[in-house]
């Protein structure tokens, strides 16, 4: 299945954006957004910490609606999700 | 009008069109780029998201504060100091409803709204850090 991951902010610029990944069946959401920021170690310690648990600040996104980063781990992904891993909006 | 647009705002159209029947009070919030030491400020939004929540604010705000008109419109790109960077302009019977209105909308922007900044400074670039609670699915 097919599953798009977005990066806005400081994680665009480490991992890039609207990345296209080709998804197991099962996939959970925490597992998802490890495997693509693995391939930028400074862009996955971005996002998780030393033992591999989301940053506290980091804000997850499927298809527009937020999840809970501690939910990420039993969240799993459906074909033509959108998948969004932003920092702490600053807008005005 | 509720838009996220690169382009500058005529905050004197949105005035006029703000002065609708039985207005008898406008307030209008400019947020500009700050000379905080930088060159320039660079915007960022997810838009799909960022657009519906300005509408889910103004719809909010109009409720809570009888507002008769909201206008919201931020702006993305690259910004010289000195531009626009956020205008709200919201109309209302009184002034208290206005001013009370158009306050809570910019603290609900700053609150949740996907938007960052990103200012280009002298002396290095920098993303203007959010505030934030944590990332388990409340709001800040």
């Amino acid at each position: 299945m097919t599953v798009r991951i977005r990066f806005f902010a400081r994680f665009r610029e480490l991992l890039g954006t609207d990345i296209v990944v080709d998804a197991k069946e099962g996939t959970v959401l925490s597992g998802l957004v490890k495997d693509v920021a693995g391939k930028n170690k400074e862009g996955y310690d971005a996002i998780f910490d030393e033992k591999g648990i989301f940053r506290e600040f980091v804000i997850i996104m499927q298809n527009g609606k937020r999840v809970e980063t501690t939910a990420a781990a039993m969240t799993r992904v459906a074909d033509g999700d959108e998948i969004a891993v932003f920092p702490p909006v600053a807008g005005g | 009008m509720i838009a996220i647009q690169a382009r500058d705002v005529d905050i004197g159209k949105l005035i006029a069109g703000a002065k609708k029947q039985g207005t008898g009070a406008i307030v209008v919030f400019d947020g500009i780029v700050r000379d905080d030491d930088i060159r320039e400020m660079e915007l960022e939004a997810y838009g799909e998201v960022a657009v519906p929540e300005l509408e889910k604010i103004a719809s909010e705000a109009k409720e809570t504060y009888n507002l008769l008109s909201v206008d919201i419109i931020h702006r993305i790109g690259r910004l010289a100091i000195g531009e626009n960077i956020l205008v709200i302009v919201v109309g209302a019977r009184h002034r208290q409803e206005a001013y009370e209105g158009s306050r809570f909308i910019i603290e609900a922007i700053k609150a949740g709204v996907p938007i960052w900044k990103k200012e280009l400074r002298r002396d290095g670039d920098r993303w203007v850090p959010g505030e934030h609670r944590h990332g388990s699915g409340q709001k800040s």
